[in-house]
This record gives structure tokens, sequence and C-alpha cells, in this order.
């Protein structure tokens, strides 16, 4: 089925199919970014045209939201959150998906198990007991309760996902190295880990994700402006009472979105071949 | 095999305790649970631990900052007496059931057509999969400016297309349009997860099962229908069953677009917990509505499981 | 104890120690510090000028007084239960309307400071009063309120020659001519905040009440209650439009904002925002008094008060802080100048506040001869009267009585209702 041979007419058919989704998926976005541009005479005109600036675009919902609010502060905190969180899941994960795939030991299969069932275990369920778990440590509305909780669910995927991509090293490499004096640490780290780079990067990448995105572990545990995340900020602080400031509101969710659209087109092939890996487990 | 001889971990300088740490080290059965203590530690007091406290909070009329008592499984009981609760339990099988229908639909057609040779390929996948990568949080703030009653452009575009009366519906102020936002959201959300993953298993079906069908006289529907779907199916039940359990347990989109509202036609599992445990001060009952979430999910997983393992041979 | 002592010995474990450091409180007797959680104010300014307030109040006594700010959304709630389960947090807390009786046991006594308060500027509005008075003690300090007003196009009516009502059944017969030009009148009868804020006065200007003062009668099926869903009928009727039974908190504000509602019952938001963001009804906006019925003039209020944790080790140098900031008159009033009439004192002897004079909008918030009072009204505001509210049982009534069902099934269904809550 070389490309030559099918007509164009065809192609062009299924780029018109796809355009519709192109457009359900992208319009959002437009249009979140388009209201935060706009000033607000036009935004609240209900005559005007949502879909085009026509009175001229206006930075002034940015300036507002960096000047007169945290904004930078929760960017901080998510950063901060984010980063420590990914770090210690993706540690934990690697020598644990490296023991399921490769040691043979007492416990390695109901582990396995183990490791599934707690993702059957939502977030939505644990943010409770979960939340005097992080008072009686002392770490009640901190970021530092998030650092300490995020794992939770960001572990058990990295190990899933990486269990994965050390199954595919082949056996032969590591015993190589070991025949050549290297203990199993040294093979691991020297031989195995290094091969299994793409898996690493995927699983750092989807705990990146999966942690920025986070939502209520963030709004039960952290309340004061200083402490809160990006998405939780957004969402509570431009919001008094009954006025909304939906220039602002947008240009928050505009901007709390950035690192991750960076990080996103940076490494969009490691993201698809992640979830392609995952969907062949 | 030769060996050289600095390539031989080296004992000089090093004490007799370090080489026996390392050779112990060595062994399977000891690095094996060490490499797993700390995952088991963190699932053990964070995940385990929580579980069994849910439960004992479930179990007692808990209050914020007033001392509990244990009543059994009263909560559970009082709840299904609760308009509100037996609302949400119909509300979260709504959703869950619409919502993960048309992600599989539109999910299957998607990566069919991404699956077909591309311009911008690369432009194209990024596109779709932007929804999933976005904060959900954040983006559904976007969709809850769309949607609102006085200024949205859902509105504006259907009354301009002719499909509606002006002024529009109010979306997110009556009950079943309330619930066709957010299900709609979640799809846009959840579709390029189904998507891509799909496109993967699309992937890895040998060309030449096609080319066989073809010249056996098969159509592109019967090809679809007998050779795509049934090797599709292992991936479909991997995808169908996490997103169902997350699509339960979604607390995001509900919380940002409606809280719950209007008069609980939007209120899932997490959203009422939420709301009962923290904004009216009962633990107990807040508890005992997530509680719920866990059987369900065992069920759900237990039935798909064993409708892949009939299906995979 | 046993929380302290696990505290202690984490702080002293080496890899925890510096999160935890900060966490530790530092005063240990040598110098005082407290700490103050209040709300983001409607009012930006109003935020600065508090922060301003706090240095000066160090530099006037000494004490280090740090403020943290919160969104009364969410995390508000969290941030509470949190504080009240570890037993630790702030020294001061920001309470509003009926909270003082929800976290009742976990507050200190300051019958103290408000007894000074009222002696320097008159008696609490009974707002006030019925929100931080609780059991015969004051749990929390009044400090300011922002009461629902008639908000209305003064231009308009002034256009059709429209008499300002004085009553509800006055808003009614104008009620009619405005929705003629277009202009409906926007009261909401949803599942929200504003839907109660109306019905709570419409209903007690008729004599009727959800539940009686004991707090244990339920007293919705009464003469008062029909008066007053039958006017609510007639409004739905003749004077507005369906849309308010789908109307979120925001929706009243925004209609009159963008032109279309002719009046609408608010607190004073709606007036400033549209002038915030010079939108072309500014101008022609105003506020009257609040409207009357046979059985008095009743108005809904959100009051604002300062409490103090029991778990304070700071409690004196706490209700210092709270006698600056209110017991003193210059710093009280350059407080509330900051809020832009968001924030208005609750003390009667100060309710003609100069404040008002920076807008001739603001005339008509000067609130004499109405009584203000929170949710629930005249219940004490105990954790099932507040049930009562939040489950919207009142706007429900309503909403049914309006479309279709009949009054006496209505009133059944919300005496049927209520009584199941109070029963528990």
């Amino acid at each position: 089925m070389a490309v030559s041979r099918r007509p164009l007419a065809k192609r062009l058919l299924i780029h018109a199919a796809l355009l519709p989704f192109l457009i359900f998926a992208l319009f959002p976005f437009y249009h979140m970014t388009l209201t935060s541009l706009k000033q607000d005479r036009e935004l609240y005109d209900r005559h005007a045209v949502p879909l085009i600036i026509k009175q001229g675009p206006t930075l002034e919902h940015y300036t507002k939201l960096l000047w007169d609010t945290e904004f930078m502060t929760w960017t901080k905190n998510s950063l901060l959150v984010t980063s420590c969180a990914t770090a210690i899941s993706v540690i934990i994960g690697t020598i644990a998906a490296y023991a399921i795939a490769r040691l043979r030991f007492f416990g390695v299969g109901s582990f396995g198990t183990g490791i599934f069932v707690t993702y059957l275990v939502p977030t939505s369920l644990l943010f409770l007991p979960l939340a005097q778990v992080v008072n009686w440590v002392g770490l009640a509305d901190s970021k530092w309760a998030l650092v300490l909780t995020y794992p939770t669910f960001l572990v058990p995927f990295c190990t899933w996902l990486l269990m994965g991509y050390f199954r595919t090293v082949p056996k032969e490499v590591e015993e190589c190295a070991m025949v050549d004096g290297a203990t199993r640490i040294q093979a691991l780290w020297r031989v195995v880990l290094p091969i299994a780079i793409p898996g690493l990067v995927c699983a750092v990448l989807f705990a990146f994700t999966l942690s920025w995105n986070e939502f209520i572990y963030a709004l039960t545990f952290t309340s004061s402006s200083e402490q809160i995340t990006a998405s939780v900020g957004v969402t509570s602080e431009l919001i008094r009472g009954d006025i909304y400031f939906w220039g602002s509101l947008m240009a928050g969710a505009v901007l709390g979105s950035v690192p991750i659209v960076v990080v996103y087109v940076f490494f969009l092939d490691y993201y698809v071949a992640g979830l392609t890996a995952g969907a062949l487990k | 095999m030769a060996v050289r001889a600095d390539e031989i971990p080296v004992a000089r300088g090093r004490s007799r305790v370090a080489t026996r740490m390392s050779a112990w080290l060595d062994r399977e059965s000891v690095l094996g649970p060490l490499f797993i203590t700390p995952a088991m530690i963190l699932i053990a007091v964070l995940v385990a631990y929580p579980f069994v406290m849910a439960l004992y909070f479930a179990m007692s009329n808990s209050f914020i900052g007033r001392p509990s008592e244990f009543i059994g499984i009263k909560n559970f009981v009082k709840l299904w007496d609760s308009d509100v609760f037996r609302q949400t339990f119909q509300n979260a099988f709504v959703f869950t059931g619409i919502a993960v229908g048309f992600k599989v639909l539109l999910g299957i057609i998607l990566a069919l057509l991404l699956n077909e040779q591309l311009w911008f390929k690369r432009l194209i996948r990024g596109a779709v999969l932007l929804p999933w990568v976005i904060p959900t949080a954040l983006s559904t703030l976007g969709w809850w400016w769309m949607f609102n009653s006085l200024y949205s452009v859902v509105n504006w575009t259907g009354i301009s297309l002719g499909i509606m009366d002006p002024p529009g519906p109010n979306w997110l102020g009556q009950r079943y349009y309330a619930m066709a936002a957010v299900i709609t959201v979640n799809v846009w959300r959840g579709l390029p997860f189904f998507a891509i993953t799909i496109l993967a298993g699309l992937v890895s079906i040998p060309k030449e099962l096609y080319e066989a069908a073809h010249s056996d006289g098969a159509g592109p529907l019967a090809r679809f229908w007998y050779i795509t779907l049934p090797l599709l199916r292992p991936v479909l039940a991997v995808v169908i069953l996490f997103s169902t359990i997350l699509t339960f347990g979604d607390f995001n989109i509900v919380y940002v677009l409606t809280h719950g509202g209007p008069i609980n036609s939007t209120h899932l599992f997490a959203t009422l917990s939420r709301m009962l445990a923290i904004d009216v001060g009962r633990l107990g009952e807040g508890a005992a509505v997530s509680l719920y979430l866990f059987p369900l999910l065992v069920f759900v997983v237990w039935a798909q499981l064993r409708f892949v393992r009939k299906q995979v041979y | 104890m046993d929380r302290i002592t696990r505290r202690r010995f984490l702080t002293t474990s080496a890899g925890l120690a510096g999160i935890l450091a900060a966490r530790v409180p530092p005063a240990r007797g040598q110098q005082r510090e407290i700490s103050y959680l209040c709300w983001n104010n409607f009012a930006p300014a109003s935020d600065k000028k508090l922060a301003e307030i706090g240095q000066r109040f160090t530099k006037d006594t000494g004490i280090k007084l740090k403020i943290d700010h919160i969104s009364h959304m969410g995390p508000q709630q969290a941030k509470y239960a949190a504080e009240v389960q570890t037993q630790a947090g702030h020294d001061l807390v920001e309470m509003r309307m009926h909270f003082p009786w929800l976290y009742e046991p976990q507050l200190v006594d300051v019958t103290d400071v408000v007894v000074e308060m009222e002696k320097k500027y008159g008696k609490v509005l009974s707002s006030g009063y019925e929100g931080a008075y609780v059991h015969g003690v004051w749990r929390a300090v009044p400090q300011y309120h922002g009461m629902f007003v008639a908000t209305y196009r003064e231009d308009l009516f002034k256009k059709a020659s429209l008499k300002v009502p004085d009553t509800w059944e006055d808003l009614y017969v104008v009620g009619k001519e405005l929705k003629k030009m277009g202009n409906p009148v926007g009261i909401p009868i949803s599942q929200n905040y504003d839907s109660i804020s109306t019905a709570g006065p419409v209903l007690w200007s008729f004599g009727g009440m959800e539940v009686d003062k004991d707090g244990k009668t339920v007293r919705i099926n009464s003469p008062g209650t029909v008066q007053a869903i039958e006017w609510y009928k007639k409004m739905f009727r003749d004077c507005m439009e369906p849309e308010v039974l789908s109307w979120s908190d925001a929706s009243n504000n925004e209609s009159i904002q963008q032109g279309k509602a002719g009046w609408i019952h608010n607190p004073v938001s709606a007036y400033i925002v549209a002038k915030q963001r010079k939108l072309i009804t500014a101008d022609g906006m105003n506020h009257h008094r609040s409207l009357g019925g046979p059985q008095g003039r009743h108005e809904t209020d959100t009051p604002r008060h300062i409490g103090i944790w029991k778990f304070s080790k700071n409690v004196e140098p706490a209700k210092e802080w709270i006698r600056y900031l209110i017991g003193k008159k210059e710093v009280y009033d350059e407080y509330i100048m900051a809020g832009d009439a968001f924030n208005l004192p609750v003390y009667e002897k100060i309710q003609d506040h100069p404040v008002l004079k920076t807008d001739p909008k603001y005339a008509a918030l000067k609130g004499e001869g109405v009584q203000y009072h929170t949710y629930g009204w005249p219940a004490p505001a105990s954790d099932k009267v507040q049930l009562i509210t939040n489950s919207y049982i009142l706007p429900n009534m309503i909403a049914k009585a309006v479309t279709g069902t009949s009054t006496q099934d209505s009133i059944a269904w919300a005496d049927n209702e209520m009584k199941k809550i109070v029963a528990g």
C-alpha cells in the first residue's frame, strides 16, 4: 500500500474527516487565549462576536494576574512539587520495576498484583483519610504534603511503565556484564538503565504531567495563598464573592498550562511512545 | 572469557565487610525485596493505612472538630434515604456509561483516521493529544466560559448557524444540559488517550491479514469487523478498564464546571464526598460516600478481566 | 498531647528537620508573634490597607503580625477543618455569617472585647449578633458587613416615570412595566445563595419563617408563607423571565450589568464592578432602601467577624490586634474607607460612615430602619438550621410553586423536608 497509489481524493477526504476532531480538540484553547487578550469592554458585551477581537487586544488581564495575585508563587509551588514528586517516584518506581521484571524472590508475584490493585484505589477515595495523615505529620496546609502524597499514584504508574521497558532489555546484556565481574547493582546502573532511557524519559514525562494535573489533593491539603498550586490558585482566587474575573481566569488558565505545553512540545514523540507502549502490555 | 586485571572489583583497600556486603546485595533474594521496599512502605503507609482509616471514618459519626463514636453501617444505610445520594449514584453511572461509550466510539474512528498516511502527521498527533496533557482544572475553566449563561460561544455559534433559538440553553443551570456539558468536557479530555492507545493497537495488527482478507474478497467493513475489532479487543479492554475507573472517580471537571449542581444533577461520588466532609463537616458520611466507589471498581475490574480472558486466549 | 510529642520528635529527626523547622511555633516566650488568616477581600485595596495597618500595629505594640489570605471558595473550608483537626494553625481567623456556631467549641470567648466595642460604637447590628453570639457568649468579634440592597436602573425608571418601590407590592407594580419594556426584574429562583438571600426577606416581610426561635419547631406552614409564595408566583408570571430558574450567583449581576435586568436584589458588588469595568450601564444604576412588607422591613446580611482559636497560645496579643484594628476609630475608619463600600461598619452608631459619601450612589446603603438578619432567622444558627439553608429547601419550594405545583403542596413538601432535617 504505497503512498503514491492512494488517490488524492481519498486523502483529502481523510483530512477533511479529521478536521472536526481537530477543531473540537483545539477550539477551547483558542477561545481561552482569545478571551484572555480581550478588553473587558468587549469581553462583557453580549453583542460582540466571541470568535475574534474587534476592539484591540490588551495585556491587562495578564498584568493583573501577575501583579495583583500570587500567581508566580503558585507556579513556583507547582514546579517545586512536581519536580520533587517526579524525582522521588521515578527513583522508587525504577528499582521496584527492575525487581519485578528481573529478579526472582519471595513475593514478587503478589507485589506485582499489589501495585495494580493500588491503582484501583482512586485519589477521590483516599483524600479524606490522607488529610488526617498529613495533619498528623505536621504538613497541614503545606506543599510538602503534596510531595509526600503524590508518589502514591505516581509510583504504581511508573513501576508499571518501566516494568515493560525492562522486560525488553535482553537478559544477555546484563548477564554479560555480571560475568565480567559487575555486581547486579552495577549492571543495573551501567548497562540496563542506559538502554532503558527512553522508558525513563517516558516515566518522567508522564509523572510530570500527572503531577501537574493533580487537583483534589492540592485542593484539600493546601489552602493559604502561599502554599497552593497553580491549578488551585487560578480556580479559587480569581472569584471573589459573586465577581468573576473572567479575563484573568482565562489568562491564568493559559499561563498555568505553559510549562506543561513547553515540555510536551519538546518531548511529543516520547508521549506517544509511552501511551503506545502502555497499550501493548 | 578473559578478564582484565583491573576490571575485577578490587579487594585491596576494601574491607572484608564491604565485600561481604556487596556480595550479599548481589543475591536476588536480598536485592529484590530491598528494591521493592520503598514502594512497599509508601503503599502501606499512604494507601493501605488511609484506606482502613476511611473505613473507620465511614463507620463513625465523625464531624470536624468533635469527638466521634463508632456507629457501624448506619452511614451507609442512611445515605440511601438521601435524595442527593441516590441522584449521585445514578449520575455516576450515567456519566461514566455515556462518556466512556463516546470515547470508545470516537476513539476508534479517530484512531482509524490517524492510522492513514497523513500530511503533517506529527503536528496532527500533537494537536490531538493536547487536551489530555493540559491540566484538567485549567482547561475546564475554558469550557466554563464557553458554557457561560450569558456569553456562551457555544450558544452564539448555535444561534448563528440557526440550530438554536436565542438565547440558547443555560447549559450549566439546567439538569440534563449540565450533564451533557460535563460529559462533553470529559470526552474532550479523554478522547486523545483512547485514540493514541487504540492507534498503537491498530499499528500492531499485521498487514498481511488485511491483504489476505482483501484477496479473499472481503470489503473494508468486513475487514474491520472480522479482523480489526477482534484484534483490538485486548487494547480496548485495557483502555476501557482504566478509563472507567478514572471516569467513575472523576472530580476536577464536575467541581470546576458545576460544583455538583444544578440541584445535584451532576454530583459524582468524589464531589459529593468532598462537599459532605469538608463543606458541611460530616466526615463520616463523606467517607461513606467515597467508599461506595470501591466495590463498584472491584466489580468493574472483575467484569472486564473476565471478559478479556474470554476473548484473549 | 500525643500529637505535640509526635511533632517534636519529627522536628528533631534529621530528615524532616529542614522541612518542618518553619512550622514550629516561634512564640517561645521571647518575641510575641501572632498570625491572622483572613479572606481575599472583594476590594483588593482593602487587603493592601490591612497589610499596612498590620505593619503599624507591629511598630506600635512590638507584636509581630503575619497575615495570610485565603480564597473563600473550596480552600477555605478545608483550611478551617485542617486547623481544627490538627489543633494548630493561625491565632486569629476571619469568620463569616454563622460560622462561629459551626466552630463554637473551638473559639475563644471574646465577650470582653465586644463589650468594649459596643461601648464605643453602639450595639452590634442584629445580623452580627445572630452570627457571632452563640449560646450566651460572643465567639467572635463583629468586624463589618455587606448587606443585600436593591439595585435598579434609575435611568430606565426615570424614562418610564416609574415610582421607586418601597414595598414588595410596589415592586410588583413597577415590575410589570419593566418587563413590558424588555428589562424584567431579576430575582433568581434556583439552588444558589442569592435565591435564599431574596426569599428570606420576602418571607420575613410577610410574617413567615422557616424554623422558630426555639430552633426546633418548623413553622414554614403559615399564612405568611402563603402570601410570600403568591407574591413570587405573580412576579414570575408578570415581571420576570423563566431563565431565573437556572441562574447562578453571578447571573443577576451580569444581567443588570449588560443591560437586561431593570431591578435586582444584590450586594453593592454589581454596581462597583460595573463602575470598575466602565460598562455603559454603570451610570444608570443606583440603589434604594430595602423593601418592606406588612410585617416589617427585613434584609439579608453577610456579617464578617474575627475569631480566635482556643488552641492559640497568644490569645491576649490576638485580642490586642482586634482592639487595634476595630477598636481604634481612626484605624477602623481607614480600613473601612479602603473597602470601597464593600465592607460597612456593623455597629449601630457608626452606620452612616464617610465611605458612603464617596459616591452618591451609596446613599441608600445607610440602612436606617432595616432589620438585618442572617439566613435561617429567627432560629439560632445551629447545625440543623444551617443544613436546611444549605439544602436550598426554601428556593426549591418556591421553584416548585412557580412552575405549577400548588401553593399548598409546595409548602407541605418544604414542611416535610425541614421536619426531617430537624429530627436528625
